[in-house]
C-alpha cells in the first residue's frame, strides 16, 4: 500500500528549509539500511542514511543490541564505510526525493572536512550534523555537552558547506541552550532529539548487557517536550524524532512544533506505510495539510476538530 | 518492517523446547530465518521486537520453528494463537553436489535448521549423518524428530557424554559440513572441520531488525563485522574470525 497525494486528497507535503518534502518523514539516521529500502516506497519525504565519519569504522564488539520495555538499547558504534565509499555507493539511497546526509567525526576538524566533501556532491540536499559523538579534543565528552561546543562546531561546518543547510542533531540534555547556541551558530534546522543515555544488565551472567542509547517509543513524552520546549525559543525548523510509532505519534510532533518528523526504531517492528496511512488518514479527518499542524498546539484556538484515526494493520496470509 | 499475521496450527511440545507450526506458502530455504512475535495492535510494546528463529520445516504450506521459552516474549509466543512473522530473511545453506558425504551437528536449539536441510540433501540425493549435543534429557526430546541421528548430552542421561562433537568423532572424511548452534560449539566445529571440506555455520545472535539496518547482530570477521541477518546467519566457516 503506497499512500499517494492524489489518491487521498490529503496535503501531505511540507516545506523544510525550502526544501519540499512530499511527507514530512524521514527515515531517523541508522535505521534504514539499503536492503530495506523496498519495503518504504513512497512513505518517506527525505531519505537520511546511517551517519557517515571520515574514514571507515567497524564499530563496537557484540553484544549490541538489547530489548527493553518499549524500545531498545543500542550501542553500534557507528559501523560504516567512511566517506569515500559511501559516496561511491551513493545511488542505491537515490529514491527520487531529497537526500539528507548525517555525518560524525572525533574533532570539530573532522566534520569540518565531511562538510567541505559533501559540499560539492550536488544530490545531497542536506547535512545533519551527529552531535552525540565524543569529541576527543574535550576528553571524549560529547559535542554537544555545552553550548560552546555546539556553537563551535556549528560555525566551523557552516562556513565549508557552502549553501546546503545544515540540520543539527542535539541529544535531549541541554536541549534548549543547544538549540538556541546551534541556531546562533547558523544552524538551519534541529533534529531533536537523540537516544537516552541507557543501561541494561542481564542478572543471570551478573554482568552489563548493553550500555548505550535508548529508542523506541519508551522515550517518545521525553522527545515531545524537547521538540515542543525547542520550538518555542527557536525560528528555526525543528524536526522531531523519538519514539515515534503511530501516524497520531507524527501529528502530536507536528502540533508541539516539528516541521518534518523522523521515523526509526519502530520501523523494526512496524510497516511505515501504516504509519504514513494513519497519519494520512488523521489529516483527511481534520481537514488540515500536514504544513498547518506545525505548532498548532500553542495556537489560542487550534480550531479544529479532534479526529481519532483507527491504526491501520493489514492482516495478511501467505 | 512489515509484519504478516498468521494463526498458529499447532504447537508441540518437545522437552524443553517448543515446535510451532504455522501456514505459510511463501518460499523458505534451509538455513534461513524468520523474525516472530506474537500479534499486538498496531504493536506489542513489551516485549517490543520480534525474535529470530531459523526455520525448522516447511512442506505442505505449513512452517515452523522451534523455540525455548526464556522470557516475556518466547514465553507470550507459547501461547498465542496468532503471530506476526515476516520471512525468509537471510542466506541459506549451500549444497554443492559431488562433495560426497555430510555432516550435519546441531547444538541445544541450534538443530532447529538440520531440519529442513536434511529434508533438502535428501531430495537431492545428499548422503548425510546427523549429530546432535544437548545439555540433558529434557532438551534432547527433540532428538525423536532426526530418525538415525547420533545424540550427545552434556551430563550422559541421553547417548554419549559430552558435546556434540564427542558424538561425530573426526570430521576430516566428510565433504561438507554444516552446523548451527552456540558461537563456541561453531568455533569447535570449525576447528575440527579441517580445510579441505565445505564448512557451513550458522550462527545465532541477538537481533534488532532482521532486515538489516540496526547493524545490532554483528559477527566478527577478518577486518571487522558483518550483520548475521544479511550476510548470514550461514556464514562459510572461514570467514568468521573465531
Amino acid at each position: 500500500m503506497v499512500v499517494r497525494v492524489q489518491e487521498t486528497g490529503v496535503d501531505l507535503e511540507v516545506e523544510l528549509f525550502g526544501i519540499p518534502l512530499r511527507t514530512p518523514l524521514i527515515p531517523a539516521s541508522g535505521t534504514l539500511s539499503k536492503e530495506a529500502l523496498d519495503e518504504v516506497e513512497g512513505v518517506y519525504g527525505a531519505m537520511l542514511p546511517k551517519t557517515t565519519t571520515p574514514v571507515a569504522r567497524v564499530g563496537n564488539p557484540p553484544p549490541r543490541v538489547a530489548e527493553t520495555p518499549a524500545g531498545m538499547v543500542n550501542s553500534i558504534g557507528l559501523q560504516n564505510p567512511g566517506v569515500e565509499r559511501f559516496l561511491q555507493d551513493l545511488e542505491v539511497f537515490d529514491l527520487g526525493i531529497p537526500l539528507f546526509v548525517s555525518v560524525a567525526g572525533d574533532t570539530v576538524a573532522e566534520f569540518a572536512s565531511l562538510c567541505e566533501i559533501l559540499s560539492g556532491v550536488e544530490r545531497i540536499s542536506a547535512v545533519e550534523l551527529n552531535l552525540s559523538c565524543p569529541n576527543v579534543e574535550c576528553g571524549g565528552l560529547a559535542f554537544c555537552a555545552g553550548a560552546s561546543s555546539v556553537e563551535e562546531l556549528v560555525v566551523a561546518c557552516r562556513s565549508i558547506v557552502g549553501n546546503k543547510p545544515i540540520l543539527a542533531k542535539l541529544t535531549n540534555e541541554g536541549v534548549v541552550e543547544n538549540a538556541r547556541a546551534a541556531e546562533a551558530a547558523g544552524a538551519d534546522g534541529l533534529t531533536v532529539i537523540n537516544t537516552l543515555p541507557a543501561l541494561t544488565i542481564d542478572a543471570r551472567t551478573r554482568k552489563v548487557l548493553v550500555r548505550g542509547g535508548l529508542s523506541g517509543p519508551a522515550i517518545k513524552p521525553v522527545a515531545l517536550r524537547a521538540v515542543y520546549d525547542v520550538s518555542g525559543v527557536v525560528d528555526v525548523p525543528v524536526v522531531g524524532s523519538g519514539g515515534v510509532a503511530s501516524g497520531t505519534d507524527v501529528a502530536e510532533f507536528m502540533l508541539a512544533g516539528a516541521t518534518a518528523v523522523q521515523v526509526g526504531t519502530t520501523s523494526f517492528v512496524r510497516d511505515p506505510q501504516e504509519i504514513l496511512a494513519e497519519f494520512t488518514a488523521y489529516l483527511k479527518e481534520s481537514g488540515l495539510g500536514a504544513s498547518q499542524l506545525t505548532g498548532a498546539v500553542r495556537s489560542p484556538d487550534p480550531g479544529v476538530p479532534v479526529p481519532r484515526p483507527k491504526p491501520v494493520h493489514k492482516s495478511s496470509r501467505h | 518492517m512489515k509484519f504478516y499475521r498468521v494463526n498458529v496450527e499447532e504447537r508441540e511440545a518437545l522437552g524443553s523446547y517448543t515446535l510451532l507450526r504455522y501456514r505459510w506458502n511463501g518460499p523458505v530455504e534451509p538455513g534461513q530465518f524468520v523474525m516472530a512475535r506474537t500479534a499486538g495492535y498496531p504493536i506489542t510494546l513489551d516485549p517490543f521486537l520480534a525474535r529470530p528463529f531459523s526455520f525448522y520445516d516447511h512442506d505442505g504450506g505449513v512452517a515452523s520453528f522451534l523455540f525455548e521459552v526464556r522470557g516475556r516474549g518466547t514465553a507470550l509466543l507459547d501461547a498465542a494463537s496468532s503471530i506476526e512473522v515476516t520471512a525468509p530473511l537471510g542466506k541459506r545453506f549451500r549444497i554443492e553436489l559431488g562433495l560426497g558425504r555430510a555432516a550435519l551437528l546441531g547444538g541445544g536449539i541450534g538443530v532447529a535448521p538440520l531440519k529442513i536441510l536434511g529434508r533438502h540433501l535428501d531430495a537431492m540425493g545428499v548422503p548425510h549423518d546427523v549429530f546432535l549435543g544437548f545439555a540433558d534429557a529434557a532438551a534432547s526430546v527433540v532428538a525423536k524428530d532426526f530418525p538415525g541421528a547420533e545424540v550427545a548430552t552434556m551430563d550422559g542421561a541421553v547417548g554419549t557424554r559430552g558435546t556434540v562433537l564427542n558424538a561425530s568423532g573426526a570430521l576430516t572424511n566428510y565433504g561438507a559440513i554444516y552446523s548451527c548452534g552456540p558461537n563456541s560449539m561453531l568455533a569447535a566445529v570449525k576447528l575440527a572441520a579441517g580445510k579441505n571440506s565445505l564448512c557451513q555455520l550458522s550462527v545465532e545472535e541477538r537481533m534488532g531488525c532482521g532486515n538489516g539496518s540496526c547493524n545490532g547482530c554483528v559477527v566478527p570477521v577478518h577486518g571487522g563485522y558483518v550483520r548475521s541477518c544479511i550476510e548470514g546467519p550461514v556464514f562459510d566457516a572461514e570467514v568468521l574470525a573465531w
